[in-house]
């Protein structure tokens, strides 16, 4: 209310709508799992100058994310009315930000040791890190339906192609787990490769990447609450 | 009736400039939802809002206007006992209600310029009954009853007619469809022909609330008719349009580019539901405020699940305006009039 215009107007009663900075904020999601990928290769390449680029990179994408959900919280206020249960757009906002969180952790965690690691472990991790990466894929496909949601007033075809991306999300994780676990076994296996301080950069590194898939499933749960529980 | 006697004059300048305002801010508010969703150009909506604007007053606004005129204080007994207080007071009303619209524009309020007009006159009607021209049973307080009750029931019948008509839209047409771009594009020929109508709508409700007061005035004035004759009708029309030429076109620029997400099949159910509850109310000769119809459709299509975000903290606003606006415009016309009287007018 700077300037004081000759005009009265029903625009009031239109709010910003939360699902375009929602979009955009899983978007962010992506990103920072891309360069986690990127950063991954790197550190297997030994190029530390572009592991830590990569890491502040992801930093960026973290922050950004950050000030999305606040905005999106604040600008949430009682008095909005939204065409689906705004706890559970906030419930599902949640996980969704920590899909980036994660990922932070982990590019920041790439930084911390020397970039010695055994071939035997090299595919594993590119597997591993590969289908998180495809399970965060399929989430943003997942988002992208929101839009299409909103077009059709929760069209039944629409809600089911949703609900089906949602499975397959859930698909995708449980399959990372079962890596993930297999993982686990490989680097004990391979336990006389590495000292003590490797075991637990690798043991830690498997479960930090699981976490992403694992806040992607979450977030895609809650989402499907969100469509469901309108 | 001379028409050059000052009184005649003052009493059109002022009517101009409430018409005028109408037509710039609840005209161009009325009408802006069409350009937001890109059914029509901005020239186009002021040529359709020119048209059927001055067809809606013409041809179906009188009722409203006897409502105005007569309807809530009796000017023909005022009349009786003194012409003179009757000409004076309906110019107090309409720069009353003229000088709370422009003072609430200013401050971006809600209020509307029905409930103005209905204050102003009510105003007068009090001031009267205070110097014992007319006793206070003489105001007709039940259809004053009935025009409050009807300003809270339109946005209310407003909300639940756009309510089920998105529930239609939605169930038969959006949820059977896999492509909902080509359902929007075939709402855009609906949407202008609700525009059409929602411009005949707001003609036929807002003409009254420049021009009830108007008549009044020149009928004591010696306009020897006893049909509201089409060129006063006209002049409102006219206002109107005025304004929303010179003005209205800012307005609707403003909430054209910003309302995005009423897209075609949301902007039709809002307006085919406002224009519908106004046109009936504009039948059964009650003045209600177009601007707060729409708020109330627009909440019923989002009630509806066709919006993705409604803020609901306008409805306090307007409920305050509604409070604020019959005594404040009352007050103001009342003392507008003892001023008038006071310098010998």
């Amino acid at each position: 209310m700077t300037k004081r215009e000759y005009i009265r107007s029903v625009l009031s009663i239109f709010a910003k709508s939360p699902f375009r900075p929602l979009h955009v904020h899983a978007t962010k999601g992506g990103d920072a799992v891309r360069k986690l990928n990127e950063e991954l290769s790197a550190y297997f390449a030994c190029d530390m100058p572009t592991v830590l680029r990569l890491n502040n990179d992801v930093d960026t994408l973290e922050h950004e994310a950050d000030i999305i959900k606040q905005t999106i919280r604040a600008e949430l206020s009682s008095s909005i009315m939204l065409p689906v249960h705004a706890d559970d757009l906030l419930n599902f906002l949640k996980p969704q930000d920590s899909i980036c969180d994660e990922c932070q952790d982990a590019a920041y965690w790439l930084t911390l040791r020397d970039c010695h690691v055994p071939k035997e472990l090299e595919d594993g991790f590119r597997e591993l890190m590969s289908r998180t990466l495809a399970t965060v894929e399929m989430y943003e496909l997942l988002v992208d339906t929101l839009s299409e949601l909103l077009e059709s007033s929760f069209g039944k075809k629409d809600v089911e192609e949703t609900l089906e991306l949602v499975s397959k999300v859930e698909e995708m994780e449980h399959q990372v787990d079962l890596m993930e676990k297999q993982l686990m076994k490989t680097i004990f296996e391979k336990e006389e490769l590495l000292d003590g301080g490797g075991v637990y950069f690798f043991v830690e590194l498997t479960k930090n990447i699981g976490r992403i898939a694992d806040r992607t499933e979450s977030a895609a749960d809650r989402l499907r609450t969100m469509v469901l529980r309108r | 009736m001379d028409i050059f006697n000052p009184f005649v004059i003052a009493l059109l300048a002022a009517a101009l400039y409430m018409a005028w305002n109408i037509g710039a801010n609840d005209l161009a508010n009325a009408m802006g939802t069409s350009v937001g969703s890109g059914a029509l150009s901005l020239k186009q909506v002021i040529l359709v809002a020119a048209v059927f604007e001055f067809c809606g007053a013409i041809f179906f606004g009188k009722r409203v206007v006897s409502t105005i005129a007569n309807g809530i204080v009796p000017l023909d007994n005022i009349t009786m006992i003194d012409s003179h207080l009757v000409i004076v007071g309906m110019l107090a009303a309409i720069l009353a209600a003229g000088f709370w619209v422009t003072l609430t524009t200013f401050y971006n309020l809600p209020v509307s310029t029905t409930h103005s007009i209905v204050g102003a006159v009510l105003g007068f009607g009090l001031v009267s009954a205070y110097h014992g021209i007319i006793p206070y049973s003489d105001i007709h307080w039940s259809v004053l009853i009935k025009i409050i009750a009807s300003w809270l029931i339109s946005p209310l019948l407003g909300a639940l007619f756009a309510y089920i008509l998105f529930m239609l839209v939605s169930h038969f047409i959006l949820h059977r469809t896999n492509d909902t771009f080509a359902i929007e594009k075939k709402f855009i020929i609906l949407q202008t022909m609700t525009a059409c109508y929602m411009a005949f709508a707001h003609g036929s409700n807002d003409v009254a609330n420049s021009i009830g007061p108007l008549y009044a005035g020149l009928n004591v004035l010696g306009l020897d008719s006893a049909q509201i004759p089409t060129w006063v009708m006209v002049i409102g029309g006219f206002g109107m349009v005025l304004g929303l030429a010179t003005w209205g076109y800012k307005v609707i620029q403003t909430i054209g580019t910003k309302i995005t997400e009423l897209t075609p099949t949301r902007g039709f159910c809002a307006e085919f539901a406002t224009a519908s509850v106004v046109v009936l109310h504009s039948y059964s000769s009650l003045p209600i405020s177009t601007t707060h119809t729409l708020v109330g459709s627009v909440i019923g299509v989002g009630l509806a699940g066709g919006l993705a975000a409604v803020d609901l903290s306008v409805i306090g606003k307007i409920a305050l305006s509604w409070i604020i606006t019959v005594p404040v415009a009352a007050l103001t016309s009342a003392l507008i009039f003892t001023g008038l009287m006071g310098i010998g007018i």
